[in-house]
């Protein structure tokens, strides 16, 4: 498994375990918009995303060090143009739907909320998209 | 010569040339170029076409 591979995979994994403890929350109401416990919970999740990110991505390029500092060759950049173009669509999609909530009756912070799991969403299709074309070929 | 020693002379990671070898990726010309002139082979040597493809 290339570097660029475990990147993706350390991607999609702590971003679903990030955020999906953040919106899962909001979701099961152990946390309700606006508070500070909220504002609390998104800054933990933000926080320990970029220290998995991090900490995840030396480890990685310690365990795979002939592929880490390579640049990207042609296949792993034709890999994430694709990634990328999907997760565009997907991205532009939740941003014009956000004009349904947007004519409901919904707090400011809700439609904060819709616009993050957008986001969410949209690295998440990236990072399975790459993890797809490095198995089964592009 | 392993995966590796013709990845690292293409500039080109071992996993790459693994998915070449496999199928799951058709390299650009100029990375056909550069593998062939590693074996000292013509292109249409060291690459094949059929119509299955």
């Amino acid at each position: 498994m290339s570097f660029r591979e475990i990147s993706a995979w350390i991607t999609l994994t702590s971003v679903l375990g990030c955020f999906g403890v953040y919106f899962g929350s909001l979701a099961t109401g152990q946390v309700r918009a606006p508070s500070f416990a909220t504002l609390h919970l998104l800054l933990l999740c933000v926080s320990a995303l970029v220290v998995l990110q991090i900490g995840l991505h030396a480890v990685a390029a310690r365990l795979v060090p002939t592929s880490a500092p390579v640049l990207k060759d042609e296949r792993e950049q034709l890999i994430q143009m694709r990634a990328r173009g999907l997760g565009y669509y997907v991205l532009m999609s939740g941003v014009l739907a956000l004009a349904i909530p947007g004519h409901m009756e919904i707090s400011k912070i809700d439609l904060l909320n819709f616009a993050l799991l957008d986001v969410v969403v949209a690295t998440l299709v990236v990072s399975a998209a790459q993890i797809v074309m490095f198995r089964r070929g592009v | 010569m392993t995966q590796s020693e013709l990845a690292d002379s293409i500039g080109m990671t071992r996993q790459t040339v693994a998915a070449i070898e496999a199928g799951k990726y058709s390299p650009s010309l100029e990375a056909a170029f550069r593998i062939s002139r590693v074996f000292g082979a013509a292109l249409e040597d060291v690459f094949q076409w059929t119509d299955a493809h």
